[in-house]
């Protein structure tokens, strides 16, 4: 009998936990025991969460896989899908297919520096290639983040990016925060207490604290629409080549699939599904592909 | 429409406290709501002040029929002529007795969550509506013209094979293309799609087909004359009309 | 390939064994457009047809269809997809040309079940046909259907002449051995004339050399803004081409609010939600842009073949009549 990717896969949210005034973190475990077997993921790929009654949303990892079966998910509540799922109880039946979409190249980046830039919900997968990254530590070189944030509420993952802050160095990567909010006090607070890490302003702001080595740097970044441009412009300035340069995009991918078209972007010399090429692209990809950033 | 909803309408009502409906009992009580469906026009100062009490008292407030959306047939004459005007003319006095408005939909007024368009609405579209939000989330509204539906039918298009005056084109869908199966060009009961029809292009299709442009605009306007672009082209067809005589 | 030649006055026993390999469908003129319909016998078929609205991809992506059931209190997604077998009579080069562009995306990667299964159940009667001033297939190099189908028939003045296309056509034939004959020398010569002549008719051309860097460098080009002020944002031009393959899915939910289906149906580049993310960006808000990115999508190249087989049903059912060769004549700088 052939395989229907269309049809979700039950699976029971274990763990949610609100994490800012729009998003929540959830665990989720998938039911049928031979699906967990083979059920896993990497950095950078989505799963299609199906909500009865509803429908069907896009939704990255923010983990790698630690335990069989199990995916870790940071969903906003932007749309009808996610609010349903924001309203969903622990214990309650969600569907899921995937993985989708082609994921971050951890392996391509080995024996390189990485540089990661979130902002905002952004950092939701690219915390997956944090966590992979040191997992893996002795593969990479120097590992940097930037997560810019608006607000100390709006922060995700606030305790463990905290710890990072004040322990990165010590835990295998050097973490900066940047704050767009000058009266935010919790901000002020950070700033004053790891001032060589945390600033006021806009995340490309960070780039003035690092020495950045393009011969041997992979930038990876991922967050709100407008921030690409800026950040490929500071990278491009510090003569890092775009293709290695990577960036996820968010588009609408309905089926992940590359059949419903919904996520097609480009111009005739190169059209892109992001949900089956992407949705991580290169700058290079941007460059030639007209509408991608 | 809704008490045509025979076959459904006991399953509907058991999940429902049903606060007030005056078309279908006398039991009425003016209370806080979760949802509020709304029919109407807003046409008078005293509908207006009664419908921001309804906004205030409710947490979801629906729109339903094109009344309620798009002010209907009593808005085709908007923009045409001032309600002093209108006032002379039916009695032949200035003065607006009736704190009359120029007839127009809730959301000129008040905050819509959504909107049930059509004359008469859908029923299952309405029914549709009820069973996502005691689902407990709002339906996905519908914001593309009549001719998908009719595609997705495979109805014959009027337009293009038998040059009818169907308004298809610019209609918002949601009705299952109804008249157009039944071989009836659309008259666009259902009113125009917010902040995306293109009036002006069906204008001059339906010109090149041979319709005079006072046909045209009256069409138009018969269902849609508070959609800026329509009330806007009908402006400009207005001015042209005295000068050229028309058609 | 094998070729064998059908009589014309057995054509009626020929549909009859069809219906034996499942339900038959044919072009049908209901008022005045044709449609792919259940047939009964070749009389009511209009096999002079020039092309239908909706293409016969309908067959195996449906037009609407619902994908499957669930059911929150079961904790159950529930498939209702059933077989049926059918057979799809008279369809043209370029209809078959567009089913195997539709074959690379729907069955050649991570297949779509429901897609997939239909095709394997479906037996392809092509049907040679004559261009009208719309049809540019010969520009594109789809007017001719060397593979894709199972049984292909090319009129001749007394019979058809019958081109077996796999083994599933040849075992039709094997079945109606009594029906058909052997291929004269005559009947070859009849049938490159014929080829030969149809060649000539056609009207209309749309040099498609270059056409990807051709509307690449048009990306910013006023043309878009010409025909978007013309353009409903209808979605006609979409829902009736062979290639397009976007489609929607919604959920219902029945009365009991705990069951209910989820629907698909066809979408269209050109409505204003299909470039819309949640939240509220959309990233083709206007027209403009979904013009351009529709024209940039059919004018795109995958494995060497563009997104498009010249049938002509754009122009054709366009309700402002928007050209789609002129647009691209226009955007090459030819107009």
């Amino acid at each position: 009998m052939m395989e229907n990717v269309l049809l979700p896969k039950l699976a029971k949210i274990v763990k949610s936990e609100k994490m800012t005034a729009i998003e929540r973190f959830l665990q989720v475990e998938v039911l049928d025991k031979k699906f967990a077997e083979v059920f896993d993921y990497q950095p950078g790929q989505f799963i299609e969460v199906s909500i009865m009654g509803v429908g069907e949303a896009p939704i990255s990892t923010c983990s790698i896989r630690t335990k069989k079966g199990v995916i870790d998910l940071c969903v906003r509540n932007v749309g009808r899908v996610t609010n349903a799922i924001h309203h969903l109880n622990i214990g309650s039946l969600i569907g899921i297919r995937g993985p989708y979409g082609n994921g971050f190249p951890m392996e391509e980046m080995e024996g390189s520096n990485l540089l990661l830039v979130a902002g905002g919900l952004g950092v939701a997968p690219l915390r997956s290639v944090l966590q992979y990254a040191l997992k893996n530590r002795a593969k990479y070189k120097d590992i940097t983040v930037f997560y810019g944030i608006r607000t100390y509420d709006t922060m995700l993952f606030r305790d463990e990016f905290y710890n990072l802050l004040a322990e990165g160095d010590k835990l295998g990567c050097k973490f900066y925060l940047s704050y767009e909010d000058s009266k935010d006090k919790q901000c002020i607070s950070l700033e004053a207490e790891h001032s060589e890490r945390c600033m006021c302003g806009v995340v490309t702001k960070l780039f003035e604290r690092i020495k950045l080595s393009p011969e041997d740097t992979y930038a990876i970044i991922c967050g709100p629409p407008i921030m690409y441009r800026f950040v490929v412009q500071e990278l491009t300035k510090k003569q890092v080549p775009p293709e290695k340069i990577y960036m996820t995009l968010e588009r609408r991918m309905k089926c992940g699939i590359g059949k419903c078209g919904h996520c097609i972007i480009g111009d005739g010399t190169s059209i892109k599904y992001v949900c089956k090429d992407g949705p991580v692209f290169t700058y290079w990809d941007a460059l030639h592909t007209k509408g991608m950033i | 429409m809704i008490l045509n909803l025979e076959d459904e309408l006991l399953d509907l009502l058991s999940n429902l406290d049903v606060k007030s409906f005056i078309m279908a009992s006398s039991a009425h009580e003016e209370t806080d709501l979760d949802v509020a469906f709304v029919e109407g026009s807003v046409s008078t100062e005293e509908g207006l002040e009664r419908l921001k009490d309804i906004r205030k008292r409710s947490k979801i407030l629906i729109a339903i029929g094109d009344c309620a959306v798009w002010g209907c047939v009593q808005a085709m004459r908007n923009q045409e002529m001032s309600m002093k005007e209108r006032m002379r003319k039916v009695y032949d006095k200035e003065e607006n007795f009736y704190d009359v408005l120029e007839p127009k939909g809730l959301s000129a007024y008040v905050d819509v969550d959504l909107e049930i368009p059509g004359c008469p609405i859908d029923k299952i579209e309405f029914l549709n509506a009820v069973l996502s939000l005691l689902h407990g989330d709002l339906p996905e509204v519908k914001d593309y013209p009549v001719c998908v539906e009719c595609k997705l039918n495979e109805y014959q298009c009027l337009l293009v094979e038998k040059g009818m005056p169907c308004l298809g084109p610019i209609i918002v869908a949601g009705c299952n293309a109804l008249c157009p199966g039944l071989g009836v060009d659309c008259i666009g009961c259902r009113g125009p799609i917010r902040d995306e029809t293109n009036a002006a292009e069906e204008l001059n299709v339906l010109k090149e087909k041979g319709y005079d442009e006072k046909y045209i605009k009256n069409r138009l306007k018969f269902f849609g004359a508070n959609f800026g672009e329509i009330a806007k082209l009908s402006k400009m067809l207005e001015k042209k009309q005295p000068g050229k005589g028309g058609k | 390939m094998k070729y064998v030649k059908l009589p014309k006055e057995n054509l009626d026993a020929f549909v009859e064994n069809l219906k034996t390999h499942g339900k038959v469908y044919g072009p049908v003129k209901i008022g005045e457009y044709y449609s792919f319909q259940e047939i009964n016998n070749s009389k009511e078929m209009s096999l002079e047809y020039s092309r239908t609205m909706i293409p016969p991809k309908k067959f195996f992506l449906k037009l609407k269809e619902r994908l499957f059931t669930f059911n929150e209190e079961k904790g159950e997604y529930k498939e209702t997809l059933e077989e049926e077998k059918i057979v799809v009579f008279g369809i043209h080069p370029c209809d078959i040309n567009a089913l195997k562009l539709m074959d690379k995306i729907y069955i050649d990667e991570t297949p779509d079940k429901y897609y997939k299964m239909r095709r394997e159940n479906a037996v392809i009667v092509g049907y040679g046909c004559h261009p009208d001033e719309y049809c540019f297939c010969h520009s594109l190099g789809t007017n001719y259907a060397a593979d894709g189908f199972d049984l292909f028939l090319h009129e001749l003045k007394d019979g058809f002449f019958v081109r077996v296309g796999s083994d599933k056509g040849n075992a039709i034939v094997s079945e109606i051995s009594e029906l058909i004959k052997d291929v004269e020398g005559s009947d070859i010569e009849e049938f490159r004339a014929a080829e030969r002549k149809r060649e000539k008719e056609y009207t209309l051309e749309l040099n498609i050399r270059g056409i990807t860097d051709m509307l690449a460098l048009a990306y910013e080009s006023e043309v878009w803004k010409e025909y978007a002020d013309k353009c409903f944002g209808c979605g006609s031009c979409n829902l009736v081409c062979p290639t397009c393959r976007c489609y929607d899915v919604v959920d219902n939910v029945n009365l009991n609010l705990k069951s209910g289906e989820r629907l698909r149906r066809l979408d269209s580049c050109m409505l204003r939600k299909h470039g819309l993310v949640a939240g509220g960006l959309n990233f083709r808000p206007t027209r403009i842009e979904r013009l351009r990115n529709r024209f940039n999508c059919k004018g795109s190249l995958r494995e060497d073949t563009l997104n498009c087989v010249g049938c002509g049903r754009c122009t054709v059912y366009c309700p402002s009549q928007i050209d789609y060769v002129e647009v691209l004549k226009k955007v090459r700088g030819e107009l």
